[in-house]
C-alpha cells in the first residue's frame, strides 16, 4: 500500500510537470487580451484571426463555454465576466442593460465616426439600441428566404418557383413536391420550416405581438390567429410541412440533426431559412444544387430580419480596448469576411454592394446572392415589449405553440390564452418596477394602482 | 487534564476542523440562509426593480399560482416509478447475491448506468424514444402490425402531453382526452431503469450479505420455504436499508427532474415535464426573479422535510433491527 501511495505521489508530480510545460505561453508584453463570449461556430475563428491580424496590439480569444445570457450576467456582476459578449435579440439587450452590464457606447461611437442609425441594418436595431442609446454595432444580419433543392425539382420535372410570390401560390407547388411511401408516410416534404419562425408569419398577416407602444399583447388579434392557423394548416391541412413528431423522427433517425441537416438529406424540396444555412450546407458530403427565391408572403410583403450584436461589458477593465472590436465590425474587411463565410451579412448596409457579395470567386456556383440582397430591403425586426421579461414571454408562447403544433388545442384558444397570460405578466411587471410603471402610465394615460 | 492543555487541544481540534468548517459555512450554510432571507424579498436581477422586503408575498403568490401546482404535480408524477424501482433493486440484489461464476461481471454490468454520464444516458434514451425510428416504437409498431393493427400505434413519447393518469395540461384535474403515454411516462420509465441497477441495488446487496447466516440456517432446518425464509427472515433484516432507500428516494424524487428537463425536453411539451427544481432554475436565471425562486426552494424544502418526518414516524415503528 505504501508503494502505491508513493507511486501515485510521483505520478501526480510528473503530470503536474507535464501540465506546467504544455500550458499556453503568456501574452507577449504590451498586448491586451480580450475575451469574447460567443458560439463556437467555425466562422468565429476566421473572424478572430482577422481581428488579431488587423489589431496586433490585441489578442482576441473566444470563450464558447460561458455563452448564455444568465451566465454572462451572473459572471459580469461578480466581476469575472467577459470583455465582449453576444446579444441575440431586443429582450436580451434590455436584460443586459437593466442588469447593468451592457456599456452605453453612444458617445464613443460618435467619436469613432460610426453612425449606427444611418449605417447599420435597421432589422438589428433591437439587438443594439435601447431607448435611443446605443450598445453595439452589430455582428451579423440575416433575413429568411426559401432555399430550393434543385435536384428534387429536376427529378419531378417541376419548374423552380420564382418570386415574388404569395403563400397561396406556394401551396400547390409544395403539395406537388411532397411525396409519400407505400405506407402513406411522407418521405419528402414540400416545405421545411422551424416553428420558431412564427413571428414572420404574424408580420406577413399584418399582425403584431404587442400594441405599437408595447403596453399590451395582441396575439389574439384576427391577423395573428390567421397567421398561426396558416402555419398549423401547412402541417395538418395541406400536409406539406412535418409535424413535431415527424420532424423529431427525421432529425434523430440518422439523417443528422436539425432542419438544415434534414434539408441537406433531400427530405425537403424547399426550406425557410437564412443565408447562414450555407455554413452547414457548404460542408455537406454531397454538394447540393441549391437555389434561393424570396419567401412567399401573405397580406403584407415583409420578412423577418434578425442577427446579433456584440456588446461590451460595462464592468470590464479593458472596455476601452474592446471598442476596437466594434470598430472592426464596422469595417469593410469584416463585412467581406462575414459574406465570404456565409455567416449572414455584415452589419453595415453599404457593404452589401461590394462585388464579393454578389459573386464570391471561391464559390462560383452560388449564383443566387442577388436574391438575398433584394430581400434585405423587406427585413423587419421582431417586436419586443419593454414591459415584460422576454424569457417569460417565450415560456408562455412555447407552451401554447407546443399545444398548437401537437394539434391538441385550437389556434384561437391557444392565442387567447397566451395573450391573457402575457398581459397578466405585463401588469405584474409594472406593479413592481416604478420606472416602467411611469412609462406605462404615460403611454396609456391610465393610472396603475 | 489542566486548563492550558484543554485549551491547546481545543485549538488543535479547531485547526483540523477549520478548513472543512469554513467551506461549509461559506459555500453551504451561508447561501442557504441567504436564500431564506431573499425569499422574503422581491430581489430581481434586473436592477430597475428596486429591492424591497415583501414579507410572505412570494409564498402567497406561489400558493395561488397554477403553474406552481402543475409543476408540483409533475414532480410527484415522476416519482410514481419509485416503488417499482425499489422492488426492482431488491430483486436484482437478491439475484446478484447468488454464488455464481462471474457474478462480479453481472454486478458491474447492472451498476453501469450509475457511473455512466447522466447526460449521455439521457441522449441515448432520447434516441430510444424517437417516435418513428426509436427502437421502442419500432418494436411496438411491429407487434401491432403482426397482430393485424396499424403500424402507427406507438406513442409520441417525449413529444406528447398524454399520461397514464389522464392529467390535464393547463389546469389541475383529470381528463380522458389526455389519457395515454407521453413525455412524463417516458421519464418515469427511464428513471426506473436508471434506479434499479444503481446505488439502491448496492445498498441491498450490502444488506443481504449482512443477514446473519445462523438465522437463515435455523429457518432452513425448521423447514421454512424459500418465500417464508424471505418473508420472515430476510425482509425484516432489510428493513433499515429499505427505510433509508425510501427516505432518500423521496428526497431525490422531489428534488429531481432538472437534468431530464434540461437535456431531453426543455420542460415541455407544454410544460408537462417541468418540475419544481426546473422551475426554480427558470424563475431565477431566465426570468431573474431570484426572490420568488428562493421562495419555491423553501417551499420545496418544507415539503421534503414534512414527507421525511412522516416517513420517519411511520417507518421507524417497524425498525426492530
Amino acid at each position: 500500500m505504501k508503494k502505491f501511495f508513493v507511486f501515485t505521489f510521483f505520478f501526480l508530480i510528473v503530470l503536474s510537470v507535464v501540465a506546467w510545460k504544455i500550458q499556453p505561453p503568456p501574452n507577449p508584453p504590451g498586448k491586451t487580451e480580450l475575451t469574447w463570449v460567443s458560439d463556437d461556430n467555425p466562422a468565429r475563428r476566421g473572424q478572430i484571426a482577422l481581428y488579431n491580424q488587423l489589431y496586433p496590439k490585441d489578442i482576441l480569444k473566444l470563450d464558447p463555454d460561458n455563452s448564455g445570457m444568465e451566465k454572462v450576467i451572473v459572471q459580469s456582476l461578480a466581476g469575472v465576466g467577459p470583455d465582449l459578449f453576444d446579444c441575440y435579440d431586443g429582450f436580451q439587450l434590455s436584460a443586459y442593460v437593466k442588469s447593468g452590464i451592457a456599456w452605453d457606447i453612444t458617445d464613443q461611437l460618435k467619436k469613432m465616426g460610426i453612425n449606427v442609425k444611418k449605417q447599420v441594418w435597421p432589422c438589428i436595431f433591437p439587438d443594439l439600441m435601447l431607448d435611443g442609446r446605443i450598445y453595439g454595432v452589430g455582428t451579423n444580419v440575416s433575413v429568411n428566404a426559401i432555399w430550393i433543392n434543385k435536384k428534387l425539382f429536376d427529378e419531378d420535372h417541376v419548374p423552380y418557383p420564382k418570386g415574388p410570390w404569395t403563400w397561396k401560390q406556394f401551396i400547390p407547388i409544395a403539395e406537388k413536391m411532397t411525396k409519400r411511401d407505400s405506407t402513406g408516410r411522407i418521405v419528402q416534404y414540400g416545405l421545411l420550416c422551424d416553428w420558431y419562425n412564427w413571428p414572420q408569419f404574424i408580420m406577413q398577416w399584418g399582425g403584431s405581438i404587442y400594441s405599437p407602444d408595447g403596453t399590451s399583447c395582441t396575439l389574439d388579434s384576427p391577423q395573428c390567429i390567421a397567421a398561426i392557423q396558416f402555419m398549423h394548416d401547412l402541417i395538418y391541412k395541406y400536409h406539406v410541412m412535418p409535424s413535431p413528431v415527424e420532424q423529431a423522427a427525421a432529425t434523430a433517425g440518422g439523417w443528422g440533426s436539425g432542419t438544415i441537416s434534414f434539408f441537406a438529406a433531400d427530405k425537403g424540396a424547399m426550406a425557410l431559412g437564412g443565408r447562414w444555412w450555407l455554413c452547414t450546407l457548404r460542408q455537406n458530403s454531397v454538394p447540393m444544387d441549391l437555389g434561393v427565391v424570396p419567401c412567399p408572403f401573405g397580406p403584407k410583403r415583409v420578412y423577418l430580419g434578425y442577427g446579433k450584436a456584440t456588446l461590451i461589458n460595462k464592468n470590464s477593465p479593458k472596455r476601452y480596448e474592446a471598442l476596437n472590436f466594434l470598430k472592426f465590425e464596422a469595417s469593410k474587411a469584416y463585412s467581406n469576411l462575414i459574406c465570404h463565410q456565409a455567416d449572414g451579412f455584415g452589419p453595415i448596409k453599404a457593404d452589401i454592394h461590394d462585388p464579393i457579395v454578389l459573386h464570391d470567386p471561391a464559390y462560383p456556383q452560388e449564383n443566387y446572392n442577388q436574391v438575398w440582397i433584394n430581400v434585405m430591403k423587406y427585413a423587419q425586426p421582431e417586436q419586443i415589449s419593454p414591459f415584460i421579461n422576454g424569457n417569460t414571454v417565450t415560456i408562455i408562447i412555447n407552451k401554447q405553440m407546443d399545444l398548437i403544433q401537437g394539434n391538441e388545442k385550437s389556434v384561437p384558444d391557444a392565442m387567447r390564452t397566451a395573450t391573457r397570460q402575457i398581459n397578466e405578466e405585463i401588469q405584474k411587471t409594472i406593479a413592481i418596477d416604478p420606472t416602467l410603471r411611469m412609462r406605462y402610465e404615460k403611454l396609456t394615460g391610465r393610472t396603475v394602482n | 487534564m489542566n486548563k492550558s492543555r484543554k485549551s491547546s487541544d481545543f485549538w488543535s481540534a479547531m485547526g483540523f476542523l477549520l478548513p472543512n468548517l469554513l467551506g461549509f459555512l461559506i459555500f453551504t450554510a451561508g447561501p442557504v440562509l441567504f436564500s431564506l432571507a431573499v425569499s422574503f424579498s422581491n430581489w430581481n436581477l434586473e436592477r430597475t426593480v428596486p429591492f424591497a422586503w415583501t414579507g410572505f408575498e412570494n409564498f402567497i403568490d406561489l400558493m395561488h399560482s397554477q403553474d406552481f401546482w402543475l409543476y408540483f404535480i409533475n414532480t410527484a408524477y415522476l416519482m410514481i416509478g419509485m416503488p417499482l424501482s425499489v422492488i426492482g433493486s431488491l430483486m436484482l440484489a437478491i439475484l446478484l447475491n447468488q454464488k455464481l461464476k462471474g457474478i462480479v461481471v453481472f454486478r458491474t454490468l447492472f451498476y453501469l448506468p450509475s457511473f455512466t454520464s447522466g447526460v449521455a444516458l439521457m441522449i441515448l434514451w432520447k434516441a430510444l424514444y424517437n417516435p418513428d425510428f426509436g427502437p421502442i416504437n419500432m418494436v411496438i409498431n411491429t407487434i401491432s402490425h403482426d397482430l393485424g393493427g396499424s403500424i402507427h400505434v406507438a406513442p409520441a413519447w417525449l413529444l406528447s402531453t398524454r399520461n397514464v393518469l389522464g392529467l390535464r395540461v393547463e389546469s389541475v384535474g383529470l381528463t380522458i382526452r389526455e389519457w395515454g403515454l407521453g413525455a412524463r411516462d417516458a421519464l418515469v420509465i427511464m428513471g426506473i431503469w436508471t434506479a434499479i441497477g444503481g446505488n439502491n441495488m448496492l445498498l441491498y446487496l450490502a444488506a443481504l450479505t449482512n443477514v446473519p447466516p445462523e438465522l437463515t440456517e435455523a429457518a432452513e432446518i425448521d423447514g421454512a420455504s424459500k418465500w417464508s425464509l424471505f418473508r420472515n427472515v430476510t425482509w425484516p433484516q432489510l428493513a433499515p436499508t429499505t427505510f433509508f432507500i425510501v427516505v432518500m428516494s423521496f428526497i431525490g424524487g422531489l428534488q429531481g427532474g432538472f437534468d431530464q428537463a434540461r437535456v431531453m425536453t426543455d420542460g415541455g411539451p407544454a410544460g408537462t415535464t417541468t418540475t419544481l427544481a426546473y422551475q426554480i432554475y427558470t424563475k431565477a436565471f431566465e426570468q431573474f426573479q431570484v426572490g420568488y425562486a428562493s421562495a419555491i426552494s423553501w417551499v420545496l424544502f418544507s415539503i421534503i422535510l414534512v414527507i421525511t418526518l412522516i416517513n420517519w414516524r411511520i417507518g421507524s415503528k417497524d425498525l426492530n433491527y
